[in-house]
């Protein structure tokens, strides 16, 4: 099956069925993958102890040993996830016929859906400067309607305002859950990454998709123009030809920096661009995480 | 600074396109929603000053190229004059300048130019308290103006003063100034010499100019040389002769015309072009190559239609002095002729038969005549006005109505040739009265078949040499001429009173044998022997056949329709008295006033060169007078003197700047500016590109 481009998904309308379509092309990866998710897996033997669980005793060991071993199973809870998405004004550039909050959108959309396939809890954070709109974690199967029903809805305005969710999200997530954050990362505060990636510490998984529009690693403009801000009334003229060299050093800089901050932090770190298939970007992501979420 | 071309200078307000640019561009820029604005805010800030920086560059240096690129068109030069007339006395000054030739020499502007805008330079630099004359320097330098003190006055006489086409003499202008210096009170003399200096303008090997001062003492005026050429070389080819011959090989009225030229640079000209024009029209072309100073001729043929008068020109592709690039010649083309040829003595045997010689003569290849031969019998049903000219060889005397005709014949313009033999009566001619002179009896020096016939024969004594039947006749075809034996000839009587007879020659004893006169517009010549070999040998001698077309083409009036005029641009010219004036290429008129006790008039100085019709008093344009002046091939030689020669003649104490007036003393500034114009274009693609 073809992955599916931005210009693709574009046709679709609603996040739903953007999602459904991602699903679809995931599973079908994930298929192909030698890492089939199971829930509870085999680890290793270990020599009966008194105090041990008489049902995990593994009698064909017994039969050829004449020893009593205990089977020991990598044993994973239920996993815990919430979908972080900026919705700061910033988020609604796009040239591609999505725009960043399109892409996060059904990103996070298609994230839960595969973990609430899988029996584990999934929520979302809408987030920008003054609005925080949370729907906390649950497994049910119910739940993902809720949450596509609330990313329907998001729109992009105001301005970024990362650094408060993080420190929000470290009051109020339980532990070892696992973040995952979708935004462009323009926050004024330029610490508001390293707090992010600081609920790393706190034992918490942690995932940075990194939003970023074609025409912002290119800058592909050429007259005197007027740029207008998105977050608020900003306005900037300059003469694109002459500035481009430099921008694009600053731009370099500035997603090498946001890089090496997740990856010193041991955190996940995507950078997706709004114009690559998406279900190629969430294969590369459970691809590095073993084929689970 | 000087300028070629100041109006050049206006183009310099294009300078203001950059700045007005900046002011009044407001094009609205494009409005761009975009995310990453810090991004472009901090590039902004980053680049800013660099791109002020460059903002700054670019609009200097498009201003630089628009104030460069028409300052270099200006052709500014910088000139360092102003010391040169600039003496520590007050000075008498003459301000001479050169009319020659050379002057015409145009390398951009012409020098001629360059040199009124130097007189005047120098008139304006004097104090006021300093008298000054304007001295136009030509071939034959008039009386000098006295000094005046009117600035207006002499730089209008600058504005009047008109190049010649001659070569100046400079060292008699220069001795005629000094002259008027020394009317002046004032003790210092000052030459200020505005030339070329060519060699043939200015001897050197002559005494340099000395003025008188106020108490009668002997002084070296000071001399400000003002070098036009700056010291380069004036590269020049000219046409320095032309000549025209027939050229019969090539048919009936087929002429050859040869160019002299010459290259008067050093440099060699390959494939020089060569146009032949006939009444302003190419008619052939040629390449000729020129070797450094050298000289080369090339011929060039045409083969005109028909008769008439014709201006042929050989003109050379232009160069910087075009005046001398082409030479003319005024060419009477020979009409053709009829000559109705009336064989009184016909003969099977060709070289007994009367018209043989005469009818081969007139018949040769080039010749203009168309001959038809008749017997006497049928040479009465002839109608004569159809010819131009009839030739009667030992024919009886006519008839009377056959005289009536010739008669008539003759006088409205016709020409007849009589010549004798055995059937020609005397008495019977002398009743026609169609003879110059009457004829009486025949003599016979010697019978042709005595063994001494050829010591015994008679000999032509003389022949009028001046006359155009025998004007070719020179040296050896002369004494081939006089060589002639005549065994027997006709001899005539004296002229009669109130006849205008003319002998053109004479044989040993005195006896007249060729005899002419005119009657009404027409003319008559006798010869006195026979055209065949009976009385005489010249029909076998070479000069019979020259002989034979030069009458033809003289009875018809074509052979002296004119005579060939040789002037320069500055001669008299001499004129046959029907003309009155003479009219130049440009429409100046050059009145005629006869020359005493002669048939001629004369005027001139002829003032151009070029193609000069002649009229009448009745304002008739005489076509076949028409006459073309040319230019003394000297005047093209354009080498000139170098500045330390000059110096030296004049006197280093004298030579005011001497050394700075020649080619150091201006300096072309337009090739700079148009390099800096080319860099700072380069620099401004450089500065695009970054």
């Amino acid at each position: 099956m073809p992955l599916l481009d931005a210009q693709t998904l574009s046709h679709l309308t609603g996040v739903k069925v953007r999602a459904r379509a991602i699903v679809e092309g995931v599973l079908s990866g994930l298929h192909k993958s030698p890492h089939q998710g199971q829930s509870v897996e085999f680890a290793e033997h270990k020599e009966y102890a008194p105090g041990d669980e008489l049902k995990h005793l593994d009698w064909k060991a017994y039969g050829k040993f004449d020893r009593y071993y205990v089977k020991r199973y990598e044993h994973e809870t239920n996993l815990r996830a919430t979908m972080v998405v900026d919705t700061s004004g910033s988020m609604g550039f796009g040239t591609t016929g999505l725009s960043k909050l399109d892409v996060a959108k059904v990103l996070a959309a298609t994230l839960s859906h595969l973990l609430l396939r899988q029996q584990d809890g999934a929520g979302i954070a809408l987030v920008a400067a003054g609005r925080h709109k949370e729907v906390p974690a649950r497994a049910t199967a119910t739940h993902l309607q809720v949450l596509l029903d609330e990313l329907e809805v998001a729109t992009a305005h105001g301005q970024t305002d990362l650094a408060s969710v993080a420190d929000r999200l470290a009051e109020n997530l339980p532990r070892r859950s696992l973040v995952c954050v979708f935004s462009d990362f323009f926050d004024e505060r330029a610490d508001a990454l390293k707090r992010l990636v600081a609920l790393r510490a706190r034992k918490h998984d942690v995932a940075i998709f990194h939003l970023v529009d074609p025409a912002e690693l290119t800058f592909p403009y050429d007259d005197p123009t007027l740029f207008l801000s998105l977050e608020d009334d900003q306005r900037v003229e300059v003469n694109p030809r002459e500035i481009r060299e430099s921008y694009l050093e600053e731009f370099g800089r500035f997603l090498e920096d946001s890089r090496t901050v997740c990856t010193n932090a041991d955190c996940d770190y995507l950078r997706v661009s709004t114009d690559e298939p998406l279900d190629g970007v969430l294969l590369r992501f459970l691809g590095s995480r073993g084929g689970r979420p | 600074m000087t300028f070629a071309h100041p109006l050049m200078l206006l183009g310099m307000s294009a300078a203001l396109i950059p700045l007005l640019v900046h002011l009044f561009d407001r094009r609205r820029p494009r409005h761009v929603p975009f995310a990453a604005l810090s991004f472009v805010l901090k590039s902004q800030r980053r680049t800013a000053s660099r791109l002020r920086l460059k903002r700054l560059l670019l609009y200097a240096l498009r201003t630089l190229i628009l104030l460069a690129v028409p300052f270099a068109l200006a052709r500014p030069e910088f000139s360092r004059a102003s010391t040169a007339t600039v003496s520590k006395g007050l000075a008498a000054t003459a301000v001479v300048i050169d009319t020659s030739l050379a002057m015409r020499w145009r390398g951009g502007r012409s020098l001629f130019e360059e040199a009124k805008e130097e007189a005047r330079s120098a008139i304006r630099e004097l104090s006021p308290e300093e008298p000054a004359t304007l001295v136009p320097c030509t071939a034959s330098p008039a009386a000098v103006t006295p000094l005046v003190f009117d600035r207006a006055r002499l730089v209008s006489a600058v504005d009047d003063v008109r190049p010649g086409y001659g070569v100046g003499d400079l060292n008699r202008c220069l001795e005629l100034a000094a002259h008027v210096l020394d009317e002046s009170p004032l003790p210092d003399r000052r030459l200020v010499v505005v030339s070329a200096f060519t060699l043939g303008a200015l001897r050197l090997d002559a005494e340099p100019p000395v003025s008188v001062g106020p108490k009668g003492e002997k002084l070296k005026p000071q001399v400000v040389l003002r070098d036009v050429t700056r010291g380069h070389p004036l590269a020049n080819r000219a046409i320095i002769d032309a000549r025209a011959e027939p050229a019969p090989q090539l048919g009936p009225r087929a002429w050859q015309f040869t160019f002299t030229i010459r290259n008067f640079s050093n440099e060699a000209g390959r494939d020089v072009e060569l146009k032949l024009l006939v009444n302003g029209e190419v008619v052939a072309k040629g390449f000729v190559d020129l070797a450094p100073q050298g000289t080369a001729q090339k011929t060039l043929a045409h083969r005109f239609s028909q008769g008439g008068t014709v201006l042929v020109t050989g003109a050379l592709s232009p160069d910087a002095l075009t005046e001398d690039d082409e030479r003319s010649l005024v060419l009477a083309v020979p009409r053709q002729l009829t000559a109705l040829v009336v064989n009184g003595a016909p003969s099977i045997q060709k070289h007994k038969d009367e018209a043989f010689f005469v009818d081969a003569a007139l018949s040769a290849p080039g010749s203009p005549v168309r001959s038809v031969v008749r017997d006497a019998e049928a040479a009465r049903r002839e109608t004569l006005s159809a010819y131009d000219e009839v030739f009667l060889l030992n024919v009886e005397a006519p008839p009377a109505d056959q005289v009536r005709a010739l008669s008539e014949f003759v006088e409205a313009g016709g020409g007849l040739f009589i010549s004798l033999g055995d059937r020609v009566d005397p008495e019977g001619w002398n009743e026609t009265g169609l003879l110059p002179r009457r004829l009486r009896v025949v003599k016979t020096a010697v019978e042709p078949s005595q063994p001494d016939a050829a010591t015994r024969a008679a000999r032509l004594q003389q022949v009028a040499l001046s006359h155009p039947i025998f004007s070719p006749f020179t040296g050896r075809a002369r004494e081939g001429l006089l060589s002639t034996r005549f065994y027997r000839y006709g001899l005539f009587e004296g002229d009669a009173p109130g006849s205008a007879s003319e002998v053109l020659g004479t044989m040993d004893d005195g006896a007249p044998v060729f005899v002419t006169a005119r009657r009404g517009k027409g003319r008559v010549l006798v010869y006195g022997s026979t055209v065949n070999r009976d009385w005489s040998d010249l029909p076998i001698r070479t000069a019979f056949l020259p002989l034979a077309q030069r009458i033809a083409a003289w009875l018809s009036g074509t052979l002296d329709e004119r005579e060939e005029v040789h002037a320069r641009v500055g001669d008299l010219v001499t004129l046959d008295r029907s003309a009155t004036s003479a009219r130049a290429p440009s429409g100046a008129e050059v009145p005629l006033t006869a020359v005493p006790q002669t048939a001629l008039v004369s005027g001139g100085p002829l003032p151009e060169p070029g193609r000069y019709l002649v009229v009448d008093a009745k304002g008739q344009t005489l076509e076949p007078l028409s006459f073309v002046a040319t230019l003394d091939p000297a005047a093209s030689d354009l080498s000139h003197h170098e500045p330390e020669a000059l110096t030296g003649w004049f006197g280093e104490d004298v030579v005011k700047a001497g050394g700075e007036s020649g080619s150091d003393r201006r300096t072309p500034a337009w090739t700079w500016l148009l390099l800096t114009a080319v860099v700072a274009f380069f620099f401004e693609g450089l500065l695009l590109r970054k």
